[in-house]
């Protein structure tokens, strides 16, 4: 990150698709023109050499060709380019490249044309060493040669290549003039090369992979990273002394390894491997620098660390360029977030943007500019910048930037609150317009027969053969239609063969659909209807993408689809009777398809069996026009009984009768109802103990993990003293308990089904014994079935308890004492069902008393319900202070904060607080 | 014509240039080629320096640096029988951090999170769970509002991440673990280097077990607390038997040996490790380490004491200096921590985490104009730092700055970058607050809405909307939203105590009394809370 950017002195990119790694960049005068100005010379892996001489007319442009001096395309690919005193008998500066086999030194000299882009510039090849092995980088320094204090002389002989002439002993100025080369191989062979003849080859030691090179004039030594992250130093004595001092052929010598192993002079371990390595010596004192990746270090002459800089970003190259105050040096370090950075020993000095990552940087005079800095892409992108400090700023997508204009948006504002004010006025969320109706419109039909072969699979009915009956839907909508989805929905113990379809419809089209309903469950269920939704969505002006819209529909499932005509038995246990206006009707033209049409008297009697097996018989008198229906089992009356009513409601109205009611006049069977309900109670107790239990054979089993964990982690080993025995035997009891539970659970949700019926039953015995209308009925079912299923903060005791007390307090209330009492009871599950069943019976006598039910918005009264709690947690061992909470509400951990990388700033915001004078 | 004749350099080049994804297809080849390739022996081949090679591409495809990863799991934190004393001194333990040593803002000005620190101005991976007390609350906390899975254990993380590096080598794993001799490659120092990294970056796999426990990890609740660590103990057998080939003498392996210790679980073998390493060789990365140990070991003042002598030896180090403050700011105590992000700011002007913290620490205190600075024209948009929380900044600094020009386009901005909804709702509510301020009530109530409506658990708006509501007469609905308030987020004060007063006002006065109780838990130095407390004992002893 960075405030600035490396402003663009001159750039351009070099060739196509070329390669170019750290060595292939080099700054320096090249053509020993004497005027102080360097060239840039850059070496592609595709063995192009290209050399530079900047010249833009105003920062920032691009190249011209006068810029290129020279480009040659040599064959091989260029690994490194380096300009030193390479060759003999003079003190000019040529040019060594180094390819993968080879090694060649050039001189590049220009001849000067009458106007400036008449210049010529060539390259002639001085020398050139082939090499036996692969190499990888080089390094360059008068080896061997000191400049001050003590002074050697050497005998050696080295064979030219090409003249076999013996040179003898070099004095000590001589050499100093002279830079030799030092070539690394891929297998670690330290090659040396006195300008244009070969020296020697040494291998280093323990070598896998090689490191960078490089060589200290002041120790006159070569430094190199292994590949075990140490920085190691030889010497160069060390290093020509090991040599054996036999004349071999050059070739020879290269191919075999020297005898002795060499000796470090000084080792550090750094723990990480190195991009490169520099010596650079200021003000009397010289100094290491290893780039490593991921710190970089700076070195004393003997090894030891000067100091270190942790780098936050992988590096890619470095530069130790100068020193600007007394005893600091500054260091250029590139990296790959594109970024250079300018240090002074551990100190950012500055930090600016590069538009690449820079695998090489330089720092030269170019055109009178001093100190600018070079850098080359590993793509081919040279620069040439400076540092400056113009921000540049994100070019940012800009938001539409308007001038925000007030009273515009103030007039915007108003219109706004109007529409919003209107349409929290109306209660509806939906607006009812005529046109949904015609959008899209469903049918459902059931057909009358049962299917011919059952559709029916999985069911868990004990019976031979459970039936099952198609239910055919047609959509059709007058508009084209995407994506629409139907859902069809049937209670359990039912079930469906397919419920849900997608498709698309075309405008006033229509699509059909077919199923199986069938009966899954080894119980009776409470209704036999299903539900229909379809969702789609219909463009508009303002939202072509669609509002969602929702169309439903039901269906009733005939009675044959659950029950088969049996032999009606005489006793019963529960007995209903169902008084009504008209003349009796014969069973045999109600329930033509349950009665055996061969008798023809008037059938008085009929039975019905359930799939699941228990029995219903249905009597009609044939004198007084009463029914009566007998069963063994409360619930199962409630089907039958729904079904003889509607039976007996279409009957009369396809004989035009408009008045046709039915009354009962027997007392509401609460004991037997309130059976059930405890039945149902029961289960749910049983639940919340098997989640007890649950939690408390978790807390052991972990209890018991743990120690099993510290036994482990243990030094010494200790015997585990039977504590596996014990977590296998926890781990049984576990399973055991959620096994049960589960069954609890399914036991449960049968008792509640049954409970369903039940609730059903007495409902309608009540609106039918005091005459309710269908408001009132509806207030009723709300009251009493509010739920689909029990869950574990909500239950239907407890649910049903509070609507019965709302009603009591409210609209059946005796007295305006009991309006004013505060239910200040959270819904929980309650201890027993005396209460309720107390409040159950309370509400049939008022309602007997005359009373009427209604549902006013009443803001008198308030009504302050808390939300359910959850089970409190269980201390989890006595280590822990925390005591268990009563009864709180779950904790939910609001995380404001967002995780992204590091660079996030979350301010959270202040909350408002308004506080009540009291 | 390029590297192609020459494959092991070209594939060197590659990996100096960090090209991951070429390295290891380069060797790969080259590895083809050579026979032997699983089982180098000799001195030096070809095959071997390639195996090396692409060993560390590989690892370097995946590396995290150690010394940023911490994310703990319920199961270290039940687990850990580290901690010494059961009831620590204040001031010596983080996970207690004792009271503000004073000169910062208060919770009245300065949100606090779960644990009870203020907000800071940086998110770090380790700040994401507060420390639950229980097991039962460990798993009831959800790691995000989005998701009601609790973090279980930290090294699934690692599990998933080597996983995705299987995707890399479809014909199943580089290095087959199990058929490794170890004793072997403890012998070979470059080779054991490169091996160890792998192992513990790159092959987290989880089949290759030698499970001395018998016990399964059902799905990824915590009914057990195991999760399968054999892996380090690969990495930790290679390690000693490396370290005893060197004979003790190399620093690096004995960090090695500590950081395998260390994700086992193990933090004062751990400790004993790194020590060892810095007597041997002073380098940042060990003091680091050695820090992130005591951190665990709840021992913030021993870490602080380590850094401090680092600092004598590496002075202007900035990891060191931004460890001290990050120490500092979880003791509570502002000040100093502000202290060192400004020796951070002097050493690395760049440095964004010290620039955040710096700049949310002038927000609360009362100081937006600085804050601003250091948002905008000093630092951090000019840096590139383009998101929607800086901009949301950006636009609360200039309001409470009073540069109401800059205000709206600042948040107008922040709305159109924001990526989730999360950071809209974030956004809205701070504009709620901008309403607020110029007096727009409506506008607030919408505005507070529409932070619902991007993030249904935002507690803070719910509070708000609570009181907006009141001051429109709607007393039912202002309880209702401070009840889901508190409920939501359970360590403000703000929501208990606008019930309390609320209940007051209709007269529930047990109901009042609770809530206040509450207030007072989470902020005890609210005046209000005290007052209403007070007057409520007066009228519950006149009854």
């Amino acid at each position: 990150m960075s405030l600035f950017k490396a402003r663009d002195w001159w750039s351009t990119t070099l060739g196509e698709k070329e390669e170019f790694d750290q060595g292939c960049l080099c700054v320096a005068d090249i053509d020993n023109s004497g005027s102080g100005q360097d060239k840039i010379t850059v070496g592609s892996y595709m063995g192009y050499l290209r050399i530079f001489n900047p010249h833009p007319v105003k920062p920032g442009d691009g190249m011209k060709a006068e810029d290129l001096l020279l480009e040659v395309q040599l064959r091989d690919p260029i690994l490194q380019v380096e300009v030193g005193k390479f060759v003999s008998g003079t003190e000019l500066l040529h040019l060594a490249v180094l390819h993968c086999r080879k090694l060649c030194v050039y001189a590049v000299s220009g001849t000067l044309g009458n106007v400036e882009h008449g210049n010529q510039y060539q390259i002639r090849l001085m020398y050139e060493h082939n090499l036996q092995r692969t190499a990888c980088n080089m390094t360059y320094g008068p080896f061997g040669g000191v400049k001050v204090g003590l002074s050697w002389t050497t005998e050696t002989t080295m064979s030219n290549k090409e003249g076999g002439q013996k040179l003898k002993t070099r004095d000590r100025q001589q050499r100093q003039g002279r830079d030799l080369i030092c070539i690394q191989s891929m297998d670690g062979m330290l090659m040396l090369f006195e300008q244009e003849s070969y020296a020697f080859g040494r291998f280093l030691p323990g070598f896998l992979l090689p490191g960078p090179l490089t060589y200290s004039s002041r120790t006159d030594s070569f430094i190199t990273v292994s590949s075990c992250q140490q920085v190691e130093s030889y010497k160069y004595q060390v290093l020509a002394f090991a040599t054996d001092a036999d004349e071999r052929n050059e070739t020879e010598q290269q191919k075999l390894s020297s005898g002795k192993r060499l000796v470090m002079d000084w080792v550090l371990n750094i723990g990480e491997q190195a991009l490169d390595v520099c010596v650079v010596s200021f003000n009397q004192t010289s100094s290491v620098f290893v780039l490593g990746e991921r710190n970089f270090f700076c070195l004393k002459d003997n090894g030891q660390i000067r100091f270190m800089k942790k780098l936050d970003c992988s590096p890619s190259c470095f530069l130790p360029y100068c020193s600007v105050s007394e005893g600091t040096i500054n260091t250029l370090v590139g990296n790959h977030n594109n970024m250079l950075h300018v240090y002074q020993d551990v100190t950012l000095k500055w930090a600016t943007q590069l538009p690449h990552i820079p695998v090489a940087v330089k720092v030269g005079n170019l055109q009178d500019l001093k100190g600018v800095i070079v850098t080359l892409s590993d793509s081919g992108h040279l620069q040439c910048s400076y540092l400056g400090t113009d921000p540049s700023l994100f070019q940012a997508p800009k938001v539409e930037s308007r001038e925000i204009n007030y009273e515009e948006l103030d007039q915007e504002m108003k219109e706004l609150q109007k529409i919003i004010k209107e349409s929290t006025k109306t209660q509806d969320i939906l607006p009812k317009s005529e046109k949904d109706c015609d959008d899209l419109r469903i049918t459902a039909e059931v057909s009358s027969d049962l299917d011919a072969i059952s559709q029916a699979i999985d069911s868990e009915v004990r019976a031979e053969a459970v039936p099952s009956v198609t239910v055919k839907i047609t959509l059709q909508s007058r508009l084209a239609v995407q994506k629409t989805k139907l859902s069809i929905c049937v209670q359990p113990p039912l079930a469906l063969t397919r419920d849900q379809f997608i498709f698309d419809l075309e405008s006033c089209g229509s699509k059909a659909v077919a199923l199986s309903v069938f009966l899954k469950g080894n119980y009776p269920p409470a209704e036999l209807e299903g539900n229909v939704v379809a969702s789609y969505s219909t463009p508009t002006d303002l939202n072509p993408e669609g509002i969602p819209r929702v169309a439903q529909c039901k269906f009733r499932l005939p009675l044959r689809l659950i029950c088969f005509p049996a032999q009606p038995s005489k006793t019963a246990n529960h007995k209903l009777t169902i008084d009504t206006n008209k003349p009796p009707v014969s069973l045999v033209n109600l329930f033509p398809d349950f009665a055996d049409q061969s008798d023809e008297d008037q059938v008085n009697v009929l039975g019905f069996q359930l799939l699941t097996g228990s029995r219903i018989t249905l009597l009609a008198s044939k004198t007084s026009q009463r029914y009566r229906i007998q069963s063994e089992q409360l619930e199962d009356l409630w089907l039958i009984t729904k079904e003889l009513i509607f039976r007996l409601e279409e009957h009369f109205k396809k004989q035009n009768s408009k008045d046709f009611t039915c009354i009962f006049s027997g007392s509401v069977p609460l004991q037997e109802y309130f059976e059930l309900i405890d039945h149902h109670f029961e289960l749910r107790m049983n639940a919340e103990k098997y989640e007890e239990l649950l939690s408390e054979r978790a807390i052991q089993f972990r209890a018991i993990e743990r120690r099993l964990l510290i036994r482990f982690k243990d030094k010494t080993p200790a015997p585990l003293q039977h504590l596996d025995t014990l977590l296998e035997g926890t781990y049984r009891q576990i399973i055991a308990l959620a096994d049960a539970a589960e069954e609890n659970q399914a036991n449960m949700f049968q008792a509640f089904t049954k409970l369903k019926s039940a609730t059903q039953l007495v409902i309608m015995l009540i609106s039918l014994w005091q005459k309710l209308s269908t408001d009132q009925v509806a207030i009723l079912e709300a009251t009493f079935l509010p739920l689909m299923q029990d869950t574990q903060e909500l239950g239907w005791e407890e649910s049903v308890d509070a609507a019965i007390s709302h009603l009591l307090r409210t609209c059946l209330s005796k007295s305006s004492k009991e309006q004013a009492l505060t239910l200040s009871s959270q819904l929980s599950i309650p201890k027993d069902t005396s209460r309720l069943k107390k409040h159950i019976t309370l509400l049939c006598d008022r309602l007997a008393k005359g009373g009427r039910l209604c549902l006013t918005v009443d803001t008198n009264i308030q009504q302050t319900m808390v939300m359910p709690g959850v089970c409190t947690p269980i201390p989890e061992s006595d280590l822990e202070e925390r005591t268990a909470i009563q009864g709180s509400t779950t904790m939910f951990t609001n995380h404001r904060h967002l995780i992204k990388q590091k660079s996030k700033t979350d301010l959270p915001q202040g909350a408002l607080e308004e506080t009540e004078k009291p | 014509t390029g590297l192609e004749m020459e494959p092991l350099l070209q594939a060197w080049s590659c990996f100096r240039r960090r090209k991951f994804q070429l390295c290891p297809d380069l060797c790969s080849q080259l590895l083809e080629k050579s026979p032997g390739h699983q089982e180098p022996d000799s001195e030096f081949t070809v095959s071997q320096a390639a195996w090396i090679l692409k060993t560390r591409a590989l690892t370097e495809m995946v590396y995290v640096d150690e010394i940023d990863v911490d994310q703990e799991g319920i199961a270290e934190m039940m687990l850990d029988e580290n901690a010494i004393a059961q009831v620590a001194r204040p001031g010596t333990s983080l996970k207690l951090p004792g009271t503000s040593h004073g000169g910062g803002p208060t919770p009245a000005v300065r949100p606090v999170t779960q644990s009870g620190r203020p907000i800071t101005g940086f998110v770090r991976p380790s700040t994401q769970s507060g420390r639950p007390g229980t097991m039962e609350q460990a798993i009831r906390t959800p790691r995000t509002a989005h998701t009601a899975r609790p973090i279980t254990s930290a090294s699934g993380r690692y599990v998933r991440l080597g996983t995705a590096s299987m995707l890399t080598n479809p014909e199943g794993p580089f290095i087959n673990l199990s058929r490794l001799n170890l004793a072997k490659y403890a012998q070979k120092p470059k080779l054991a280097k490169a091996l160890f990294e792998y192992i513990f970056h790159h092959e987290n796999d989880v089949k290759n077990v030698n499970l001395r426990s018998t016990v399964a990890h059902i799905g990824e609740y915590p009914f057990t607390l195991f999760t399968s660590k054999s892996i380090y103990k690969n990495a930790l057998d290679l390690a000693a038997l490396a370290t005893e080939h060197a004979q003790y003498k190399d620093w690096w392996w004995k960090v090695q040996i500590g950081k395998c210790y260390y994700r086992l679980g193990l933090y004062r073998e751990a400790e004993k490790q790194f020590k060892s390493a810095l007597k041997q060789q002073d380098m940042v990365d060990t003091i680091l380490y050695l820090a992130k140990v005591y951190f665990r070991l709840d021992q913030p003042l021993t870490a602080l004491h380590l850094f401090k002598q680092g600092l004598d030896r590496f002075p202007g180090e900035v990891t060191l200096l931004c460890g001290i403050a990050r120490i500092y700011e979880e003791m509570n105590n502002i000040p100093l921590a502000a202290e060192y992000y400004r020796e951070v700011l002097k050493q690395d002007n760049t440095h964004v985490e010290a620039i955040a913290c710096i700049g949310s620490n002038h927000f609360y205190s009362d100081q937006p104009e600085i804050a601003l600075r250091f948002y905008r024209t000093r630092r951090l948009l000019q840096m590139g730092v383009y998101n929607c929380q800086l901009f949301n900044n950006l636009g609360l600094c200039c309001f409470y700055a009073q540069q109401y020009d800059m205000t709206l386009t600042s948040l107008e901005r922040a709305l159109s970058l924001a990526e989730n909804e999360e950071e809209a709702a974030d956004v809205w509510y701070n504009l709620g607050h901008v309403a607020v301020g110029i007096g727009d009530l409506n506008l607030a109530y919408q505005c507070f809405k529409l932070t619902l409506a991007n993030n249904n658990d935002h507690a803070e708006a719910y509070n708000n909307l609570a009181v907006l509501e009141m001051r429109r007469g709607h007393v039912e609905q202002a309880r209702a939203l401070l009840q889901t308030a508190s409920s939501l987020a359970p360590h403000m004060y703000e929501p208990h105590f606008n019930f309390a007063a609320l209940s007051d006002q209709v007269g529930d006065l047990q109901r009042s009394y609770i809530a206040a109780q509450k207030s007072k838990e989470a902020f005890p130095d609210h005046v209000d809370t005290q007052q209403l407390i007070k007057q409520l004992k007066q009228h519950f002893a006149m009854l």
